[in-house]
């Protein structure tokens, strides 16, 4: 009796589909990984260096960022949300409010971009920050 | 004499050229990302809930860590180095959006020094960027 042999089959390795789906995977890994350097964050104008704006004195809301991230309105300390009621009231009676930031040089970053993403929030037009002097 | 007929057989879609294509692709996008390849210093980001896509076309980024280093492309430099770096940048392609990339936990003093000097090199806008607050 002859005995049949089963003939090997060939494992053709592009014809298998995974290494389509492995190149698939890595392409979907770099275009997530090239999202991620996309930068986000506030765009802000800089005024020239030593550049003067005349303001009605009126239309100034001056608030003090303390080194301890305390904010400080007319000798007061206030809150984001107590801020923001000072700042509605004042922008219906003068739509020209200008907010005047003074920051503590030694304030963690973070509290003062609080400062900043609030003043977007409320869409405060004309906000002006610079740094004070140590004894905040 | 009795004809033999040739079994049909089914359709076959050769898939040797998608794996072409997909190599392709990917060497592709691995060059672009090679492109886009920045030096990151490790920070904690700052968070806020309002922001905006600030990148554009031409950037350059300003890094500034915990303790108050200043970084460029990887290495640190001085207020005076990078004064040079941005004003080269800047002759060079004007339209260029500086980034500064600060740690939350930074003394502002360390952040008002670059922002000072983008006054002073009179640098009309700049992007502080920061991470959406989960």
């Amino acid at each position: 009796m002859r005995i049949q042999r089963k003939r090997k089959k060939r494992i053709d390795i592009a014809e298998s589909g995974a290494l389509s789906d492995l190149a698939f995977l890595l392409i979907i890994f770099f275009i997530v990984i090239a999202v991620f350097n996309v930068n986000t964050g506030f765009l802000l104008g800089l005024p020239r260096k030593n550049s003067t704006k005349i303001l009605n004195v009126e239309d100034i809301v001056k608030i003090n960022l303390r080194r301890d991230g305390v904010l400080v309105h007319e000798g007061t300390s206030v809150t984001l949300g107590d801020l923001e009621e000072i700042v509605s009231e004042r922008l219906i009676l003068r739509p020209n409010m200008t907010l005047l930031l003074t920051v503590s040089p030694d304030v963690a970053y973070q509290q003062v971009v609080e400062v900043v993403d609030f003043v977007r929030k409320k869409q405060v037009e004309n906000f002006s920050f610079r740094m004070g002097e140590d004894d905040l | 004499m009795k004809i033999r007929r040739k079994g049909r057989r089914g359709p076959i879609i050769s898939i040797n050229a998608m794996s072409d294509i997909a190599f392709l692709l990917l060497i592709f996008i691995m060059l672009i990302s090679l492109i886009n390849y920045r030096q990151e210093i490790k920070i904690e980001y700052p968070e806020a809930e309002f922001q905006e896509v600030t990148q554009a076309d031409k950037n350059l980024e300003i890094w500034i860590d915990a303790a108050g280093g200043i970084f460029f492309d990887g290495k640190a430099v001085s207020l005076t180095v990078l004064e040079g770096i941005i004003a080269d940048a800047v002759s060079e392609d004007p339209s260029v959006r500086i980034h500064v990339l600060a740690d939350r936990n930074t003394p502002y003093r360390h952040v008002n020094g670059v922002i000072e000097l983008l006054k002073l090199l009179q640098h009309r806008v700049v992007s502080l960027v920061v991470r959406e607050k989960p």
